[in-house]
């Protein structure tokens, strides 16, 4: 009982991050990180005004867009949701848990990382979006996935200990997969170099469109394409590691993480012939954050004390 | 259909309703982003005077998106900071032709035409920066009445805010001279501005 409300609310806190990481790159993509110039209320309010009257005196109210404010709005409200849902799985692991270690410190962190993360939200704002920051922003919430992910396998692990009992375990594959979790990270690096440098040219060079700014970028750029592929061969590699694995859930998994990297060369790939359009550029970032929780799962499924 | 099916068939659409909503907020925030650029008023005829003599009238801003600022030599506070800002944007913008600078003196008793030159020394790495100067009851006259500026107690009393008008003598938008966000939204309606031309 306690188990399952543990795995439950381990679930609902990683949902709503997913959800949150989603909305967050919303905001980047659409310019929205200013929309509301102070934190944490909007425009002096707790809730976004909706007409420009509402707007207290000592805010500039010219660059009141209710647009903007109520996207970015959207975002911190989310974010407050998601610390709830981690505090609520923090109760629970304090209360019953305590003596789950592994789980006791990942619920532990997952709250100190979300927690942090919403006060670097505060210096993203004061910093008027500066890149550097706004990425550091970005590989927190993933971290933050990253430890909400081990805790969600391994509660799911403490309810159906039958089907994790007699796994065979294969070397080869934990060994691979803990090298393709550390490169996926290398390749999110690499990634997020790219897009902190493009908005840096952009801020400097604000009238070359996407496609020249891109132009402007060295040689890395291309060791992230050269490693995406690279990725590709890797996971058809795990997958045939997979290929006689009694786990289903580990069979599903090596299809999902095959497809989700295909995707994600196609999404990229897409982007350099196409200008940077806004909802690739979304959904590329946000691929890669299903990516990094979706091998901490399937590591942690072929491992058994 | 069985249970995986069922669970992928709902991952799908939960994913494809999450994208076609990013589609209309993206959407939404574009169109805004113009929306808030709507034309405030237009400027009538003025003529004041560069440092060089020029005479810089209205007529100087058709077919250039032009950035206004208030500012005096002597000011300590704001107007370096502004000035600065000027000279950001300029250095940004050094590619188009499109985009000018005008800073109007609201002390023209001290700033004569060579400190108004040597002002322009200091901050100007272009010539589509143009300090002028002319009668103070002219210049309060243009603050208050053509650009919603307050203009009381100067020199000290002057606006600290840019103003934004487009290639239609047409006012778009304020900003706050002295505070980057302002600035940088600043810099992205210029580039709004351009794109729609």
């Amino acid at each position: 009982m306690k188990r399952k409300l543990f795995f439950r609310s381990a679930v609902t806190a990683t949902i709503l991050s997913y959800l949150l990481i989603f909305v967050g790159g919303l905001v980047r993509v659409s310019g929205s990180g200013m929309g509301c110039p102070d934190w944490p209320k909007c425009f002096g309010r707790w809730i976004p005004p909706t007409h420009i009257d509402q707007i207290p005196s000592y805010i500039d109210a010219t660059s009141f867009n209710i647009v903007l404010a109520w996207i970015e709005y959207s975002n911190r409200s989310l974010g407050v949701l998601v610390g709830l849902s981690i505090i609520i799985l923090n109760v629970v692991a304090i209360y019953y848990f305590r003596k789950e270690l592994k789980l006791f410190f990942a619920s532990i962190l997952s709250l100190i990382l979300v927690i942090t993360n919403g006060a670097l939200g505060a210096i993203v704002v004061s910093s008027v979006l500066n890149p550097f920051i706004v990425s550091l922003h970005m590989i927190l919430a993933l971290m933050l996935v990253s430890a909400l992910s081990y805790i969600c396998i391994e509660s799911y692990k403490l309810i159906h200990i039958e089907k994790f009992k007699n796994l065979e375990i294969n070397k080869i594959l934990s060994r691979s997969l803990i090298l393709f979790w550390v490169l996926i990270v290398v390749e999110i690096l690499l990634g997020t170099g790219i897009r902190t440098n493009l908005e840096l040219v952009s801020i400097e060079n604000p009238l070359l469109s996407k496609g020249e700014q891109l132009n402007v970028l060295s040689s890395y750029k291309y060791l992230h394409s050269l490693l995406g592929f690279g990725l590709l061969f890797f996971s058809i590699y795990i997958n045939y590691h997979l290929r006689d694995n009694s786990l289903l859930l580990a069979k599903q998994l090596g299809y999902f993480i095959l497809a989700m990297v295909a995707l994600q060369i196609f999404l990229g790939e897409l982007m350099v012939f196409f200008d940077l359009p806004q909802l690739t550029r979304l959904f590329h970032t946000w691929g890669s954050s299903w990516l990094v929780g979706v091998i901490i799962i399937l590591y942690n499924c072929m491992k058994n004390e | 259909m069985n249970e995986l099916n069922k669970k992928l068939l709902i991952t799908f659409l939960i994913i494809f309703s999450l994208g076609i909503t990013a589609l209309f907020v993206l959407r939404e925030a574009t169109e805004s982003k113009i929306q808030n650029l709507n034309v405030i008023s237009s400027v009538p005829n003025f003529e004041l005077t560069n440092f060089n003599g020029e005479i810089f009238s209205d007529s100087n801003l058709n077919e250039k998106i032009t950035i206004i600022s208030f500012i005096f030599t002597r000011c300590e506070g704001a107007c370096p900071i502004m000035s600065k800002n000027f000279s950001v944007l300029q250095t940004r913008f050094e590619n188009s032709d499109l985009v000018q600078f005008v800073s109007i003196t609201v002390d023209p008793e001290y700033d004569s035409d060579s400190i108004l030159e040597s002002f322009y020394d200091q901050y100007s790495n272009n010539n589509n920066w143009y300090f002028l100067r002319g009668d103070i009851v002219d210049i309060i006259e243009l603050s208050e009445n053509v650009f919603f500026l307050s203009a009381s107690l100067l020199p000290g009393g002057h606006s600290t805010r840019f103003v934004l008008v487009d290639q239609k003598k047409q006012i778009r938008k304020f900003y706050e001279g002295t505070v980057d966000a302002n600035v940088m939204e600043l810099q992205n309606d210029i580039v709004t501005l351009i794109n729609q031309s």
